[in-house]
């Protein structure tokens, strides 16, 4: 059997078998075209049968295109749709030749039996030759009037066909206003279906030059259009229900009772046995209550029944899609699905994709109520057989752990998982203990006791090896062995091939040293050392800022590395609800299987290397473009649980930002503005300091005396503001309405700078120093409002627009951006941000 | 059931005065008109759909549209690793993939455009219905030996990417499968065509899923309760999941256009159920009764779910005790409630964990047989009445492992001829006008679906 070729045309060199015998066949058919033989339509179907399994298996048949035309004078039914199927593959490649095929089936179209008539007719619109549509028209026309509703309904889809052939012969014979009078008037219901299609699509393409043509799209969308629709939708076969019910979800209701006329027009269709046809309706009921909080309610509840039958009746593929759609529903409604928490338990022979949609159901219904019943189930997963699951079950206990209040019965458990003894299980759960610590420090003694049992020798992976030393540097003194596991650690560095592991040995060793200086100053020696000569960037700069740091002030040097430490009380989202809102809106859609809005992966910015064309077969594909797509996603279902930047940047191989900092830190702003001060008084005492590193070295053994030029230099702005900009404040709340906000960001604001936000008027000062203008502000400590505008230097239309809220004790600021140019509101944030961090610095 | 959902309804008027409602309904008067932008440059939905086998090979291509999709995606899709390639849905880099395999064979569609995944995939799950219920199961050689039949079904389900009839009924009418009796029926009449003639009627009848006028000699309509149980019992021997998900099977052999009515004795048992498109509607909301015209032929008149179930009708206690390298397992098999009726063709099957090198078993009742991929099957059958089916033996560990820390879970097989567990009976079914010679049969069966007993 030979491979599939890779291109149809030109069947590769390494089919020899297959030319020959096409050849022969060839010859085969030339010899039975003339014959009236009888039995000779056998011979032709044996033929004909062979022909087309070669071009199923990919050999390229093309080139007995003349014969099979020649053979295809016949009365028998079977042979004319292999003749159809045939042809209708190759037409497009011989141009020439198709126009034989024309005159029998244009014949065919006439034949009395209305199945060859429709039959001839769909072949003729598939041939999809560009200069034979004139032989179209006719056939066309004829079909659309046939008395056989089975014709009439392939004439329709063939307008479509013919259409997308040459949009202009479609137009001028004036086919789309007889679809539309079909539409409205024909008995047969698939039909009217056909009608719907073929007109959406080609209005809204038309809808872009013709104005016609765009009101009559509108038109589609009126109230007795749609109720025309609605009214007799049991009529309709399940496919094109889908099709009613997505053009229902585009209709504006006039008024509540609108509103429930349509639900109640509906309400049957939740039942239906075609689940396409369930999560349609779904769509079309959650979409127009959206503005009735209550109501909105009651459809959750409403829904909830048919969606779970949904996913436990179908088969696995089914369950996938509907399980993703609930789970966009759970997140947004978790209370309704508490109760049915079950439903979401995983069965031994599911497919690990439900299992793991079905883990973030638990993990996303999981409240006061059912917490323990649902952290049982999940820790029977973690000795489950399929390791990929098990460790998808741990960190979902550790999500649970991390939004309950009661944790104590899971630290018991996640405890318990340690005593297991198996290594995936102990790498997942010391990652889980340390973001536990992190949230609950009171846990420590009990985490603490377990964790030190554990020998550093067992685990392999980064992340888990990260976890442990993290806690080794942060609760040394609690663990009586921490300074010698870590200079063992220490001495091992060589072998220690992840930089991340490295990272956390720095800060450990650090954190370890303030604690039990005498201990562990040897190993934070050898660390340092080994730390600057790491060929690795960050690795290189932490080892270098810690020995600068150490070198100006040790004291410094402690509060900068380990800060008294306040509890996590939210890790960060990934992602945000405006996002998630966009997704809601895109029900019933690819965007929900993928979390996240279409415009992330059909818009061509995001698509990066993808592109349409016409040749869109022919273009290699490459693995790495395809990860532009989707991989974020498990990625980002890793990442929903944390955490600093450290550990994306990680997933993405280390190379994306030149953040040097990367240690678990909570107070990120604080340590930066404190790093900032180091590096700018640093260099300014050159004398003091060179006294103190001449005793700094011997404590550590360090041989260094020159310091490399600091590694600290903020990177240029990328955008050029305008520096007097004017906007008048009318001009700036009518875009502040227009525009949609193109960017959230949330940053940080250093200590001082909030110290100076106690006079307002200072940022406002600052920022204009930046080129960024005031326009109004308000509030009262601790949370501040502010609304600027920017505009590009070289472009005075192109303004940016920023909301700006600061919250003084958190010391957080939340900045909303609209743009007149999308694409560049990133480059602005990324200004306004360094503006705004650099504000209180002298 | 009415009361309920009235009363919902009714409570969407007097809620419905939201305030505020204006301004959001004019939002989301935006956000649709970009949506419908989005939609304009798409509009077509399926591009092609592939059959593939288990080794890497195309069985059989159909591209639907003008835009052609080149068949180097399958190879991509090949080229996947397994985790990523597992999923029903896959974004390649030039095209979104909906896959579906029944019995080791891929059913692959492409799209470009926006398009609702359900749709996609249940279409697919009706082109594999259709295929084995054509083909009278589905594996490569049934495939490629019809493929002219196959390519012909898909022909009349989809047209330009959007589907069409997916009705095995209808679609029987169109090509008739390539039975045993067509194939003599060719060589008697030498009309070698397994097309019929005649188009469906049903394509123009106001019941489109059924023919206009079939005629029987005789009368018949069978009804066949079919349920299935999903449990799970867990490590504590608690069941913490008993579920039953029923169908109610018809075949229906009637002349004319009968009108039926099917009700139960208990509908209340009901929780949720999904209807064949030819279920009235109201009868049921108002008296819990099914009223239909039926399609001709075999069909599943409704699917449901049955609230949670108290009892699985067997137990099973299974314990295992490691030490030193050596597991002891024993397993026991009884009945914990007795369903009134013989429970059949009861089985225990489970996965020995990786790390057991090997295992010696027996049983007391039934055979047990491992196989290669350490995949232990217990046939046991029926319990017999003198004693309790037990396993029992002993697990080897690989060198170097003390104790066992994956556990099996144990998949129990059962059936039960003759009654329906969740309880639900059914009443009466009745035909509006009675036509001669009437035969009515009714059936019922329940079997294990998911039963796992984890350890």
């Amino acid at each position: 059997m030979a491979p599939p070729a890779a291109s149809q045309r030109y069947p590769s060199p390494s089919q020899p078998s297959g030319k020959s015998e096409v050849t022969d066949l060839k010859s085969q058919l030339r010899q039975l075209a003339g014959s009236r033989a009888p039995g000779v339509d056998d011979s032709k179907r044996d033929l004909f049968k062979k022909v087309i399994s070669y071009m199923t298996i990919g050999i390229d048949v093309s080139s007995v295109f003349g014969e099979m035309v020649m053979c295809s004078a016949t009365s028998d039914i079977v042979l004319k749709k292999m003749c159809y199927l045939y042809v209708g593959n190759y037409a497009k490649g011989n141009p020439d030749l198709s126009l034989l095929t024309i005159n029998f089936l244009q014949r065919d179209c006439k034949d009395q039996d209305p199945m060859i008539r429709g039959l001839a007719l769909r072949s003729l619109c598939s041939l999809r030759v560009p200069n034979l549509v004139e032989y179209l028209v006719g056939p066309l026309g004829s079909g659309l009037k046939d008395n056989n509703s089975y014709v009439r309904t392939i004439a329709v889809t063939g307008v479509l066909k013919l259409y997308h052939i040459s949009a202009s012969t479609c137009i001028d014979a004036d086919f789309p206003a007889t679809l539309k009078s079909l539409m409205l008037h024909d008995s047969d219901a698939q039909v009217v279906a056909n009608c719907l299609s073929a007109l959406q699509e080609i209005w809204s393409l038309e809808a872009s030059h013709s104005e016609e043509a765009c009101r009559e799209k509108e038109s589609l969308l009126s109230k007795p259009v749609i109720y025309y629709f609605l009214n007799r939708i049991k009529e309709f076969n399940e496919w094109a229900q889908c099709l009613i019910l997505e053009l229902a979800v585009k209709y504006v209701p006039s008024d509540s009772n609108d509103i429930f006329d349509i639900m109640n027009l509906l309400e049957d269709r939740l039942q239906h046995a075609n689940g396409a046809v369930v999560l349609a309706t779904v769509k079309v009921f959650l979409q127009l209550t959206l503005s009735m909080t209550d109501v909105h309610q009651q459809v959750y509840e409403r829904i909830k029944s048919p969606l779970l039958t949904l996913v436990s009746s179908g088969s696995p593929e089914q369950s996938y899609a509907i399980l993703s759609h609930l789970h966009l529903l759970v997140v947004r409604a978790p209370f309704i699905f508490a109760s049915d928490y079950k439903h979401f338990y995983c069965q031994y022979n599911e497919p690990s994709y439900v299992k793991k949609l079905k883990l973030e159901m638990l993990t996303a219904i999981a409240n006061e109520s059912n917490t323990y019943e649902i952290v049982t189930e999940l820790c029977e997963y973690a000795a489950n057989v399929d390791i990929a699951i098990a460790r998808e079950s741990i960190r979902a206990v550790g999500k649970i752990a991390l939004q309950q209040y009661d944790v104590n019965a899971i630290v018991d458990r996640l405890l318990q998982f340690l005593a297991m003894e198996k290594d995936y299980v102990t790498a997942e759960t010391l990652v889980l203990v340390k973001d536990l610590l992190r949230k609950y420090p009171q846990w420590s003694h009990d985490c603490i006791s377990v964790v030190g049992g554990i020998s550093s020798k067992n685990i392999q992976e980064p992340k888990a090896k990260s976890a442990l030393i993290w806690m080794l540097g942060e609760y040394a003194q609690d663990m009586s062995d921490a300074p010698y596991v870590l200079e063992n650690l220490i001495e091992n560095w060589e072998e220690e091939h992840s930089a991340e592991v490295r990272l956390h040995l720095l800060t450990a060793a650090m954190k370890c040293f303030f604690k039990r200086p005498p201990e562990t100053q040897r190993a934070l020696g050898i660390a340092l050392a080994a730390g600057m000569a790491d060929f690795h960037q960050d690795v290189h700069d932490r080892a270098l800022f810690y020995y600068r740091v150490l070198q100006y002030d040790v004291h410094v040097a402690e509060r900068v590395v380990s800060p008294p430490k306040q509890a996590v009380s939210v890790f960060a989202d990934t992602q945000s609800s405006e996002i998630k809102d966009r997704i809601f809106d895109e029900f019933n859609s690819l965007s929900v299987i993928y979390q996240k809005p279409s415009y992330m992966f059909t818009d061509k910015e995001h698509r990066g290397p993808f592109e349409f064309s016409d040749e869109i077969g022919n273009i290699p594909i490459t693995p790495e473009a395809s990860s532009d797509i989707v991989p974020q996603q498990f990625e980002a279902n890793d990442k929903d649980l944390l955490l600093s930047t450290d550990e994306k940047d990680d997933n993405r191989g280390l190379s994306t930002t030149g953040s040097a900092y990367t240690a678990p830190s909570y107070d990120n702003s604080n340590i930066s503005s404190q790093m900032q001060e180091l590096a700018i008084s640093g260099p300014a005492t050159p004398a003091t300091t060179q006294q103190s590193s001449f005793d700094f070295d011997d404590i550590f053994g360090l041989g260094l005396s020159t310091a490399p030029a600091p590694a600290l230099t903020p990177s240029p702005p990328l955008l050029k503001l305008n520096p007097r900009a004017a906007l008048d404040p009318g001009a700036f709340q009518q875009k502040w309405r227009q525009l949609p906000i193109s960017l959230t960001q949330d940053c940080s604001v250093n200590p001082q700078g909030i110290a100076a936000l106690t006079v307002p008027q200072s940022l406002i000062k600052h920022m204009q120093s930046h080129s960024i203008h005031c326009i109004a502000s308000g509030g009262q400590s601790p949370n501040f409002k502010f609304f600027f505008f920017a505009q590009k230097e070289s472009e005075p239309s192109s303004n940016y627009l920023t909301e700006c809220v600061i919250n003084s004790s958190s010391a957080k600021a939340q900045i909303k951006v609209k743009a007149d140019e999308q694409s560049t509101s990133q480059a602005f944030a990324t200004v306004f941000e360094t503006a705004l961090s650099e504000f209180g610095m002298p | 059931m009415k009361a309920q959902s009235e009363e919902l309804f009714v409570c969407f008027h007097v809620n419905g005065e939201a305030s505020g409602r204006r301004s959001n309904l004019t939002i989301r008067a935006e956000k649709r008109e970009r949506e419908r932008e989005r939609e304009s440059s798409t509009g077509h939905r399926c591009f092609s759909v592939y059959f593939s086998s288990p080794i890497p090979e195309v069985m059989l291509e159909k591209q639907l549209t003008g835009h052609r999709v080149d068949r180097s995606i399958c190879a991509w899709f090949w080229d996947q690793a397994d985790s990523f390639k597992s999923f029903p849905v896959i974004a390649s880099p030039t095209h979104y993939l909906f896959q579906i395999v029944r019995d080791g064979i891929t059913f692959l569609a492409c799209t470009q455009v926006e398009m609702p995944p359900l749709m996609a995939i249940e279409f697919l799950c009706r082109v594999a219905d259709v295929l084995s219920d054509y083909l009278g199961g589905l594996n490569e050689d049934l495939v490629k030996d019809n493929f002219i039949i196959v390519y012909e079904l898909l022909d009349e389900m989809i047209d330009n990417g959007f589907p069409l009839t997916t009705e095995p009924n209808i679609l029987r009418e169109m090509i008739a499968p390539p039975n045993l009796v067509s194939k003599m029926l060719s060589v008697v009449t030498g009309n070698a065509s397994n097309v019929s003639d005649t188009l469906p009627s049903g394509t123009g009848s106001c019941v489109p899923w059924r023919p206009t006028d079939p005629k029987y000699s005789s009368n018949e309509v069978y009804v066949d309760l079919v349920e299935e149980m999903d449990a799970i019992v867990n490590r504590d021997g608690e069941l913490v999941k008993c579920e039953i998900y029923g169908q109610v099977q018809m075949s229906s052999q009637l002349a004319g256009f009968p009108d039926l009515t099917l009700s139960f004795a208990n509908p209340s048992v009901l929780e949720d159920m999904r209807f064949h498109p030819c279920v009235r509607f109201r009868p049921w909301e108002s008296h819990q009764i099914l009223s239909f015209v039926p399609p001709d032929g075999q069909f599943k008149l409704m699917s449901y779910r049955v609230k949670k179930l108290k009892n699985t009708p067997l137990y099973v206690k299974p314990q295992i005790t490691s030490d030193s390298g050596a597991c002891r397992v024993s397993v026991l098999v009884g009945i914990r409630s007795d369903p009134g009726k013989t429970i059949e063709s009861i089985t225990l099957s489970f996965q020995l964990p990786h790390c057991v090198s090997s295992a010696d078993l027996s049983s007391n009742h039934g055979t047990v047989t491992i196989l290669s991929n350490k995949t232990c099957t217990w046939t046991i059958g029926r319990i017999p009445s003198d004693k309790t089916p037990c396993l029992s033996g002993t697990l080897a560990l690989e060198t170097g492992l003390e104790r066992l820390h994956v556990y099996p879970t144990f998949k129990v097989g059962f059936k039960i001829m003759g009654i329906a567990l969740s309880g639900l009976r059914i009443e009466k079914l009745d035909l509006k006008t009675i036509p001669p010679r009437l035969y009515k049969g009714f059936r019922a069966q329940t079997r294990a679906g998911e039963f796992d007993v984890r350890l």
